[in-house]
């Protein structure tokens, strides 16, 4: 099935120079620390804690309704440290899902209401089911799907999902169309 | 996307008689055949761990029983364990006036909060690599056992004489069970034969047969008085996760070593050419051969749901998308003699002419194009919905016979293929030989409309 046109509001979101579609009701706490790399659609209720560490997000992700990002902290003797975020390119956040990774690939597809545990590495090309609890510290390997909680790899992706990823993530920019403009 | 669209809904037939979505499949450019993972050959490339990312020779894993030497898995849980350090202080050895601060090491689960402390288990002064390993208490017995089964493999190995002579190859075969095959003595280095004469010495039979058991012993009495100490005692996926302890009790569960994952290479089984080959790395997602045949093979996707009634004509959109670089022309037709009447719940109209499609423009995918291409391939708009890039929409009739289900329907895909293997590179005088290939396609259109009870009786 081809993706299906959703229709957003044009008063409710700011479209960058770079392409990128923020909501106006989305918060960005620290918004100087907050890189964003272009054509990335940050949904209504999204919460990115660019207050906490840096957060970069790449180019083409899509991070879904009431999604929070938020940079993962280590206890050390001597307080807490935060560690900063990167966040790859063609990632797909779904809805209410919390990441507080160190590190997401690219190519990379978070289902819905997951908690994606402190400083878990979420290598390129790998995916989250809805509904998966992953611990602190998981490494999740490339072309695997974690589900359940706690998150366990359950099965392989195809060779081709670099591709898949790249299709999804472009075909909804496109199909993320302002009321009353498109066809 | 293979998780998040639904791409179950159109299939192709792959040359096993199996039906995959086309990101499922291979297309092995020497055959020009789709091929799936059951009808290839598996290969391992490279073992490795999913938690540190390690690779290990397929030799080593193998002796390591496929595990991870540094890492852990909670027994409780599964979760990988993570090493947390504490200071201890101890009394000088020098100045038992003094204390001294060591660090030490023990291992938690991130997610059930279980510890190597909870079973007693001493903190390490090491990190990593020092835990103890517990002994199977069989281990003898499962050795000889092995060693019989491996001159027992090497004499039926003998017997059958190869029937070809198979080319060297450094990868491990998945059927090498016993670890005594041809190809895997070749790769120590011995020959069938040589081997054959020192084995003709160690007749198997040498071995203790196993003993029947005829009776077990009652179960104890305190199973029948004692109250079951449910918290105390390990669930059957514990047990199931340890098979050579199977510990009954929470206190004697032991870290587990990671088992490890493994990057495969699939070889199409008929010409043994590689059909998918990933990098020796187990973080990069590069592939050194990859046919996949989203690469290769026209897309076909449906383009909106839409609804049914039975015996109703309806027009269904539909996309096709041409992974090529090169323009590509396809034509649709029915299946005549069709034995699947599980996809035969609509009949369907397809359009006669064949379908022109414009080669694929990466950089200008990912860009707002909007422009029309329709003037171009002189398309005829009753057939032809849209025309974007690479991609076009085109309608079908489908008139659903089946009052309930799915509607379903199937029909064969014929398209170009520029064939750029060497071998057919030199027959055609350096120019890519354009072939035709033929799928079969099934798809799931959707279910037909519920009829509302008001509206028939009225």
């Amino acid at each position: 099935m081809e993706l299906q046109d959703e229709f957003y509001n044009t008063s409710q979101y700011i479209e960058t120079a770079s392409g990128n579609k923020v909501s106006r009701q989305s918060v960005l706490c620290g918004s100087q620390n907050i890189v964003i790399n272009g054509k990335t659609i940050v949904m209504t209720g999204c919460v990115i804690r660019g207050d906490l560490a840096n957060v970069r997000i790449g180019r083409h992700c899509i991070i879904s309704k009431n999604a929070v990002i938020r940079p993962a902290f280590k206890r050390f003797s001597k307080g807490v440290a935060f560690f900063p975020l990167h966040i790859g390119d063609h990632v797909l956040i779904e809805e209410d899902s919390i990441v507080n990774a160190a590190q997401v690939g690219s190519f990379v597809h978070i289902g819905k209401n997951c908690v994606i545990g402190r400083r878990s590495v979420l290598k390129d090309c790998c995916a989250i089911a809805d509904n998966t609890i992953l611990p602190p510290e998981t490494v999740v390997p490339p072309f695997t799907l974690c589900t359940g909680s706690p998150g366990k790899i359950t099965s392989e992706l195809p060779d081709c999902t670099q591709d898949l990823m790249t299709d999804i993530t472009v075909n909804y920019y496109h199909h993320f169309r302002p009321h009353g403009k498109g066809k | 996307m293979a998780t998040y669209a639904d791409l179950e809904l159109v299939k192709y037939l792959c040359c096993c008689k199996k039906k995959f979505s086309v990101c499922r499949l291979y297309l092995c450019k020497y055959c020009l055949q789709l091929r799936c993972t059951d009808c290839t050959q598996h290969e391992v490339d490279t073992p490795y761990c999913p938690h540190c990312l390690e690779n290990m020779p397929s030799g080593e894993a193998k002796l390591k029983k496929n595990r991870c030497s540094n890492c852990f898995d909670c027994p409780v849980c599964g979760h990988t364990l993570v090493t947390r350090s504490t200071s201890h202080t101890s009394p000088s050895p020098d100045d038992p006036t003094k204390t001294i601060a060591k660090k030490m090491y023990y291992m938690a689960c991130g997610f059930c909060r279980w510890t190597t402390r909870d079973v007693g288990l001493p903190d390490q002064s090491v990190a990593s690599g020092s835990w103890p390993i517990l002994q199977n208490p069989h281990e003898q017995r499962i050795s000889s056992l092995l060693e019989n089964y491996k001159i027992m493999a090497q004499i039926e190995k003998a017997e059958h004489e190869r029937k070809k002579y198979v080319s060297r190859r450094s990868h491990l075969y998945r059927q090498d069970k016993y670890g005594g095959s041809a190809a895997g003595l070749r790769r120590k280095g011995m020959s069938t034969f040589s081997s054959m004469s020192s084995t003709e010495s160690k007749v198997p039979g040498e071995l203790e047969p196993s003993v029947t058991v005829d009776s077990f012993e009652p179960l104890p009495n305190e199973y029948f008085t004692e109250p079951a100490a449910l918290v105390k005692t390990t669930k059957l996926a514990h047990r199931h996760s340890v098979p050579e302890f199977q510990p009954t009790e929470i206190s004697k569960l032991h870290p587990i070593h990671k088992h490890l994952l493994m990057r495969k290479s699939l070889r199409c089984k008929e010409c043994e050419h590689n059909v998918s080959k990933a990098d020796f790395n187990p973080s990069s997602i590069k592939f050194k051969i990859q046919l996949t045949a989203q690469h290769h093979v026209p897309e076909i996707r449906i383009l909106t749901p839409s609804t049914f009634t039975m015996n109703k004509e309806t027009i269904v959109t539909l996309t096709l998308s041409n992974p090529s670089v090169f323009g590509m022309t396809v034509s649709l037709h029915p299946i005549e003699d069709e034995s699947d009447t599980d996809y035969c719940s609509a009949k369907v109209e397809l359009p006669k002419k064949e379908l022109l499609l414009a080669g694929r423009d990466e950089p200008s995918m990912q860009m707002y194009d909007d422009s029309s291409q329709a003037d171009e391939f002189k398309d005829d708009p009753k057939v032809i919905v849209f025309r974007k890039g690479n991609k076009i929409g085109f309608v079908v009739k489908v008139t659903p016979v089946v009052n309930e289900g799915d509607v379903k329907i199937q029909f064969m895909m014929k398209h170009e293929f520029r064939n750029t293997t060497a071998a057919a590179l030199q027959s055609e005088s350096k120019e890519p030989e354009i072939v035709w290939l033929e799928h079969k396609v099934y798809m799931n259109l959707g279910p037909i409309a519920k009829k509302d009870p008001n509206v028939s009786q009225a």
